[in-house]
């Protein structure tokens, strides 16, 4: 009968101990609390490389931003800013761009010179280098050759006239060059660095060299928090205005909005299941992304989609804004036209809003019945079955059982789901087997051609094979003869959306936006759809 | 004894390059490429980067040289972290995950082993009863649930712990628990059950016999006997841990193995499912040869020999 207070004793004891040792070394953690110039950021997932060519994610991306700098950079409404260059010509035929460089340095003391630009852009576009992003540089004169090992790198049409003076050969007149250069991958990289860090290169942040507005430390290439600290070799420094960006892995939704709750975050990503009671939040901050769901028909499997009609009535039979309004619920929204909202502006317009009529992305129930009707007929057919392939992802099954429960109004069709994980998604939608697919398509650089060129006949991204002369040669015109009218290809392109749009070439869904919640002293964070989307430089906090 | 561990370590190696093996060709079959720009890459280009890395290849030539390079010690660099060498990225983030793991059997199976010890003490009392039930609740909530609660209570609500991430030793508190209680709620059902048995055993009504005290008994005779076949669960109970780890690291944002082992087959990154693999069939056979050791030096009757 002893027995029991002993063990009893022996239990608590053992969990009091370890709450007391645990509660003796937090206090210790608790003091180094941040001063009130670190931003505290989550981040869904982790920091994978730093090396300006081998970036692919948006991590890496939007922490390149902020380290780097290249020639311009991206401001709010994807505006154009000066960077390293303070000015630039383009010659009459819109194929030899002149940037003039102001003096900066690299972290390491150096200074950043035209020839930092001319080694980055060859290490990309050299085969050697394996880069996944060095089809940006496809218009540079001579860079497609070079990536397929027919040319050396050296004959990149990209030279430097001394230290300060950058000449750039492009193929053809490219109305966005300008765009593509503000992107991390057209930043200048340190050859002295590249050569001393060899295969380290990039994977921590000591084996890196610095020369934007932060420098990276603390990140030893696995870890899942890493802080920017301000740069003072930056040309800028006096406009930085925090101390340090810390950034803080957090891939469970759940706990990143505790972590944010708790005061350890300024500023969250929220998942889809949560935007919903946070939207009336005074914190909560949509950003649409530069992005667009849309459906594919497989013309080639399934012939019923040459016909117009048939295409025309799976576009009208989808209420996009019930979709997204009533069963996504993450902040996304409606997309009646291929290219988003909020990416291309020109003399205040947006591009998208512009281009849309709805005629045909509007939900129109009794017109999609009966022009399925006429379809069915047309080509001889009573019924239909088809599957439809989509991301196992929650928003994938949403969009799947929505569209499946749409589909099935019209007389006849029958619908079958099926959700992979991305990558065999991908690797079925690649290879036309699938009947109909939701694809999604996010923009590198904030121009209609991104979405535009995807769809033209030749294209190797058109997985449902639809194609349309007209179409075909405006979006040829816009990328070709009109390259140096920017009044007459905007024209152009804007015809083409309609078009694709109309003719229910691929059908747009929606649009996705990423819902944040931001304390509400954080103050300057500028943020644009496409790419890098972040730009921490001139963030500051109030209070 | 040395001849059968020579043995053992023989068949270790064996099984693990049949493992080896088969996940490679299982791993080939997988749609799609370990390119994280898949979706923005054409074929050309793809077969571009391709040939960089080896992957144009015919699947029999990259396993032979994928046996070859890691006889060298080289596992490759993974995909998902560019350049990053696969034996460092494990090496890096292990640490946590076994530090996680060794805590969670400290805890676990010393406090479940008292509790089923009680619950036999007390056999058919309320006390017995609120230890099964325990027990019990212990085995059928998933840790990532008890996480979860874990997570709320103690981090949001109380603050007496962090929320998540990792740091010193107050971050490894509430993973500790949440992947504690398993195998403290296994052992003490196990416990109870071979207590239970023990306390019946003839010895102890000897014991009880020659008039030695209750204390005694259970402590000399019935906690000693009773604690060799625990043993055996140990090893499935610590494997068990490093499959529930993947989860609870996720939770608590724990730079682990476990999520960058889901993470990495989910994104074809061939060098680091193939990294973690051979470390993950290591441990569980390292763990299981420790366990029949150890079950020979503290129980006479067995022995470790290659007969029989």
């Amino acid at each position: 009968m002893k027995l029991k207070p002993t063990i009893t004793f022996g239990v608590v004891a053992l969990f009091g101990s370890t709450l007391l040792a645990a509660c003796g070394s937090g206090s210790a953690t608790d003091s180094s609390k941040a001063t009130n110039k670190t931003l505290n950021i989550q981040t869904p997932s982790s920091l994978t490389t730093m090396d300006i060519s081998k970036s692919t994610d948006i991590v890496s991306a939007q922490t390149l931003n902020n380290t780097n700098e290249g020639l311009l950079k991206f401001g709010k409404n994807s505006s154009l800013q000066k960077a390293i260059a303070k000015d630039w010509q383009i010659s009459s035929d819109g194929k030899r761009y002149t940037y003039n460089l102001r003096p900066a340095k690299w972290s390491n003391g150096d200074d950043v010179t035209a020839q930092d630009f001319v080694y980055s852009w060859q290490r990309t576009v050299d085969p050697k280098t394996a880069s996944q992003y060095a089809y940006l540089f496809d218009n540079v004169k001579n860079a497609t050759k070079i990536n397929s090992g027919k040319l050396s790198p050296n004959q990149l049409g990209v030279k430097a006239e001394g230290k300060h003076k950058l000449v750039v050969e492009l193929n053809h007149a490219q109305s966005y060059f300008n765009q593509l250069v503000a992107n991390p991958q057209f930043y200048p990289q340190n050859k002295k660095a590249v050569k001393k860090y060899g295969s380290k290169y990039g994977t921590t942040s000591q084996d890196m060299v610095y020369n934007g507005p932060f420098k990276l430390t603390g990140w030893n290439g696995t870890n899942d928090t890493w802080t920017m600290t301000k740069n003072n070799n930056y040309w800028n420094a006096k406009d930085v205005k925090l101390n340090k960006v810390k950034y803080w892995t957090v891939k469970d939704p759940q706990t990143a909005l505790s972590q944010y709750e708790a005061g350890k975050l300024d500023l969250t990503n929220l998942s889809g299941s949560q935007v919903q009671q946070y939207t009336h939040n005074k914190d909560y901050v949509l950003r649409k992304t530069a992005s667009t769901f849309y459906l594919e028909m497989n013309e080639k499997k399934q012939p019923i989609f040459k016909n117009v009609k048939a295409r025309q009535a799976l576009s009208l039979i989808a209420n996009r804004k019930q979709f997204t309004d009533k069963i996504l619920k993450d902040g996304s929204q409606p997309a009646n036209s291929l290219v988003p909202t909020n990416m291309q502006y020109r003399d205040g317009k947006d591009f998208a809003t512009e281009s849309t009529n709805k005629t045909i992305t509007a939900y129109n129930q009794t017109k999609a019945k009966k022009l399925w009707q006429e379809a069915l007929k047309e080509t001889g057919k009573s019924s239909i079955n088809l599957n439809l392939l989509s991301d196992d992802t929650p928003a994938g099954k949403n969009t799947t059982e929505y569209l499946q429960s749409q589909f099935e109004k019209l007389p006849g069709l029958k619908i079958t789901n099926q959700n992979l994980p991305f990558k065999t998604r991908l690797a079925r939608s690649q290879a036309g087997d699938f009947d109909l697919v939701v694809s999604a398509w996010i923009a590198d650089y904030p121009d209609a051609s991104s979405f535009l060129d995807l769809f033209t006949t030749k294209s190797s991204y058109n997985n449902g094979k639809w194609s349309n002369a007209e179409y075909d040669k405006l979006v040829k015109d816009a990328g070709g003869s009109l390259a140096n009218q920017p009044a007459a290809r905007w024209d152009a392109m804007l015809k083409a959306n309609k078009l694709i749009a109309n003719q229910a070439g691929v059908i747009p869904l929606y649009q996705q936006a990423q819902s944040q919640l931001v304390k509400s002293n954080v103050k300057g964070v500028v943020y644009f759809p496409t790419g890098s989307s972040w730009d921490y430089s001139h963030a500051y906090l109030t209070k | 004894m040395a001849k059968y561990l020579l043995k053992r370590l023989f068949y270790l190696l064996l099984t693990l390059f049949i493992v080896i093996t088969i996940t490679f060709f299982l791993m080939k079959l997988l749609p799609g490429t370990p390119l994280n720009n898949q979706a923005k890459l054409s074929k050309s280009q793809i077969a571009v980067i391709y040939q960089q890395y080896g992957l144009d290849k015919p699947v029999w030539q990259q396993y032979l040289s994928y046996l070859g390079n890691i006889l060298h010690g080289n596992f490759g660099t993974s995909f998902q972290f560019s350049d990053q060498p696969v034996s460092y990225l494990i090496s890096s983030r292990i640490g946590a995950s076994l530090q996680l793991g060794f805590q969670a059997i400290i805890v676990g199976v010393p406090i479940g082993t008292l509790i089923g010890a009680i619950g036999a003490v007390k056999k058919n009392t309320w006390v017995d009863t609120t230890t099964t039930i325990i027990s019990i609740l212990g085995i059928s909530i998933p840790s990532f649930v008890l996480a979860v609660l874990f997570q709320y209570f103690f981090g949001v609500k109380l603050h007496w712990f962090p929320i998540a991430n990792w740091g010193s030793f107050i971050f490894t508190v509430l993973p500790t628990l949440a992947l504690a209680v398993s195998p403290l709620a296994e052992s003490a059902r196990f416990m109870r059950t071979e207590m239970v048995d023990v306390m019946n055993s003839d010895y102890i009504e000897l014991a009880k016999a020659k008039g030695l005290t209750k204390i005694g008994i259970i402590y000399h005779h019935a906690l000693r006997n009773s604690l060799i076949p625990l043993l055996t669960v140990v090893g499935p109970l610590a494997v068990g841990i490093m499959t529930g780890s993947m989860v609870v690291e996720n939770i608590f944002s724990i730079p682990g193995i476990g999520e960058l082992f889901v993470k990495s087959v989910l994104t074809n990154d061939y060098p680091t499912i193939m990294g973690l693999t051979i470390v993950y069939s290591v441990m569980l056979m390292v763990v299981l040869l420790i366990t029949d050791i150890i079950y020979s030096l503290v129980d006479p009757r067995i022995r470790l020999t290659d007969k029989g």
